[in-house]
């Protein structure tokens, strides 16, 4: 089957058996991939209520359909489990090698369910599945793990989560080879309960395309537009920490848990150029990418050094710099080091910690209450020894251990106007107020307040310009909210498609989405134009909010946080709230929902949606 | 007010002393060191039958050479900055952001892109005072 492996794996952890299984090909056309053929998969075959930590819940690995194919982007894979952090949908999506070696071993996904009494490894060679004993690896962090288990083979991809996953850390991420993560939404945590240390594949059996000569030439086509994309060169030069500077000056990034709206002092410091000067050793690049956007860093000597090793993302620049005011980019790296050896999502451990940090000052918590730590802002040595005790769930360490919001339930109802979420999972680093669109996006996207399940931010700030897909414009006004639920409606049914498909976001951002459209047709064959992609976007984000309904989800939902709702006074953001009704009335007709923000039986028959349809209205 | 003549001296000249007025922009630029040239395409359409090169220099808040050049000088600036007429017309009118177009594709820039990035301020002052000049464009007049 063309750009397709062709089955799937499903692993049953508590028998200790697998099996593979075969999926339709009208049922690709419909998911595509990755994390949208999950969310089909989930409605039809698993239970929604059981506990995610539960035996019942079942762990997706999932690849899209241009991954292993060599096509630029085409590294990434998508994760997936009902989140133990928000109690709904959870996904994060990955880059590196990971995807495309599972591609090779034969596979389009693995599904893991079951819970070992002791811990193992799965490994997935060449279509083989094996379990194996993984006691001696229990305990040690995601890159010791890493280390060993690739000592004999360094071809071998290893997946792997550290001590905050085996403690079952509500935000516990899934570490990729020592140079990637799957962090969002606690999916390290559901590998723990599961007691799967690491899952490993190497494989040999490349996938075939259905136009090899179409998709030579489209190839040759996509590089030369990365080429010459100043997004890409802005990325290889600074990675996406080439945001902090721009993004201090539109208005995008966060200070102070929230509260201040512009640091010139703080973005200089903590900004892609002053990494590339200071601490960069080299750069590294997911597979099949000319981009290489991702940072090697090290901190050589001095209170923060660290090994050489991936670096911060912009995200945690944002979540260790600017939000708890540190103005070290060294001790930005060391924090990050510690997040990925432990296995944590550096948002939440860092939006966690900069909520506390604002309760301490307001008095909510005081140093009895915070293991004698002197929670004040910029205080790393503070940061680092929580994190520690945020991945043993030692002490206050374990109430924060559960996520801002019910770390801040646990701490009374003041410490509530703190928390900065949307559905439980803590805003990434981009202002509402500087850009109503992403606030509405936020509102909506079916993980919690996310940046990467729609294109809202290429759109809103920017960065892209598609009018081939749908009336846009190419100079969006951030501050304003008019005209915005359509942006993101057609954000989403776009952006949507990179964890189907599945690509890199950035990419995404680089390519026409001509060149996008015809290398998916050259590979699988399946001839969509774009109203086909766009169809099954807004598939994948109704089947995806339908499932959230069934697990709850409603308008009441579909807000943002008391912070988001207060004007800074300073900065390009200064003054400017999202018009939450406005935006989410005008999304609500768009989008085809009702009043309760469930999807209108006329719209999931639109969308092909009947069994979705037949479980939310009873039939 | 004044009008101006898009790409000609005088507009460049009313450009540069809305620069070199700016306190403002003393201020953010004074890390600033080096040239930008300005290279508008060609456009008869729009009555703009030859490219346009202009070369822009500035030092540490200063303004210093502002003129209309030919191609082999506007090939020497540390910057360069291309693209068509549409485009920089929409700059010029506050309609479309540069850093946008940048990113977008519909203007060009050769040179080093971390030095823009960390002086993105001063940059976008330059554009800012621009929009302030009150321009007679090519195709409007």
């Amino acid at each position: 089957m063309n750009g397709y492996a062709g089955k799937f794996l499903e692993v049953d952890l508590t028998k200790g058996v697998s099996k593979s299984f075969s999926i339709e090909t009208a049922r690709l056309r419909k998911f595509i991939g990755g994390s949208s053929l999950a969310a089909s998969l989930y409605l039809e075959r698993y239970n929604l209520n059981a506990d995610p930590l539960s035996a019942e819940s079942p762990l997706m690995v999932m690849n899209g359909p241009l991954v292993g194919s060599g096509f630029p982007g085409s590294s990434r894979f998508a994760v997936v489990a009902k989140s133990p952090q928000t109690g709904i949908w959870g996904e994060a999506a990955c880059g590196g090698n990971f995807g495309p070696e599972l591609k090779r071993a034969g596979f389009d996904g693995i599904i893991v369910t079951g819970q070992s009494k002791t811990p193992v490894i799965l490994s997935v060679i060449n279509g083989e599945a094996k379990i194996s004993p993984a006691d001696k690896l229990w305990g040690k962090d995601t890159y010791e793990v890493t280390d060993i288990l690739k000592a004999d083979d360094k071809g071998l991809k290893v997946l792997a989560i550290g001590p905050a996953g085996e403690n079952m850390v509500k935000f516990a991420a899934i570490g990729n080879d020592k140079a990637h993560f799957i962090g969002r939404t606690g999916l390290g945590s559901v590998m723990g309960s599961k007691k799967l240390k690491a899952i490993l594949v190497r494989g040999n059996q490349p996938p075939g395309k259905a136009n090899e000569e179409k998709y030579k030439e489209i190839f040759k086509v996509a590089i030369q537009e990365i080429k010459e994309s100043a997004f890409a060169e802005s990325l290889h030069l600074m990675g996406s920490d080439a945001a902090m500077d721009l993004g201090m000056m539109t208005g995008d990034v966060p200070i102070k848990n929230w509260s201040l709206g512009e640091d010139f002092e703080l973005s200089a410091k903590l900004s892609g150029p002053t990494m590339r000067e200071t601490y960069l050793t080299k750069t590294h690049a997911c597979a099949n990418c000319p981009i290489a956007c991702k940072r090697v860093c090290a901190v050589k000597d001095g209170p923060y050094k660290t090994e050489e090793g991936p670096g911060p993302e912009y995200e945690t620049c944002g979540t260790f710099g600017t939000m708890i005011m540190n103005y070290d980019l060294a001790a930005v790296i060391k924090a990050n080091e510690l997040c990925n050896r432990y296995g944590m999502d550096t948002i939440s451990a860092g939006a966690t910690i900069a909520m506390a940090m604002e309760l301490y000052e307001k008095g909510i918590i005081d140093k009895k209450k915070a293991d004698n730590l002197e929670l004040t802002w910029g205080n790393m040595d503070t940061v680092f020894a929580l994190l520690k005790k945020i991945a043993f769930r030692e002490g206050f360490g374990n109430t924060l251990a559960e996520g801002s919001l019910k770390a801040a339930t646990q701490l009374g109802a003041k410490a509530l106007d703190s928390v900065v979420h949307v559905k439980g999972l803590e805003l990434p680093m981009h202002d509402p107020r500087g850009f109503h669109g992403m606030g509405l996006a936020y509102m909506m996207s079916n993980r919690g307040a996310c940046h990467l399940q729609h294109a809202t931010m290429g759109m809103e700030q920017g960065m892209v310009s598609w009018p081939q897909l749908f009336d846009m414009k190419d100079d969006y006004d951030g501050k304003t909210s008019q005209g915005k639920a359509m942006m993101v409606f057609n954000s989403e049914n776009y952006g949507i498609l990179d964890n189907s498909l599945s690509i890199c976001h950035y990419l995404m951002y680089c390519l026409k989405p001509e060149t996008i459209r015809d290398a998916f047709n050259a590979i699988t064959g399946f001839n969509f134009e774009f109203k086909d992609f766009l169809m099954c976007g807004a598939r994948d984000w109704t089947l995806k909010r339908g499932i959230n309904n069934l697990l709850g989800v409603s308008a009441k939902d579909d807000v943002l946080p008391k912070k988001i709702l207060t004007p800074l006074q300073e900065g390009a953001g200064a003054g400017s709230i999202p018009d939450m009704k406005l935006l989410r009335d005008e999304y609500y007709a768009i989008r085809g929902l009702n009043a309760q923000g469930i999807p209108r039986e006329e719209k999931l028959r639109e969308l092909d949606l009947i069994d979705l349809s037949n479980k939310l209205y009873k039939k | 007010m004044s009008s101006y003549k898009a790409f000609t001296q005088e507009w460049m000249d009313a450009w540069k002393e809305k620069i070199a007025g700016s306190k403002e922009y003393k201020e953010i630029a004074k890390d600033w060191e080096g040239s930008v040239s300005i290279t508008v395409n060609a456009d008869p359409s729009k009555n703009v039958s030859q490219p346009v090169y202009m070369f822009t220099d500035y030092w540490h808040g200063d303004v210093r050479d502002f003129v209309l050049c030919d191609e082999a000088r506007a090939q020497t600036a540390k910057f360069i900055m291309t693209g068509d007429y549409v485009r920089w017309k929409q700059v010029a009118k506050k309609e479309l952001d540069a850093t946008k177009a940048l990113m977008q594709g519909k203007l060009k820039l050769k040179g080093d892109l971390t030095y823009v990035v960390r002086n993105v301020k001063t940059v976008n002052k330059v554009i800012d005072l621009l929009t302030e000049v009150n321009t007679i464009f090519p195709d409007e007049g």
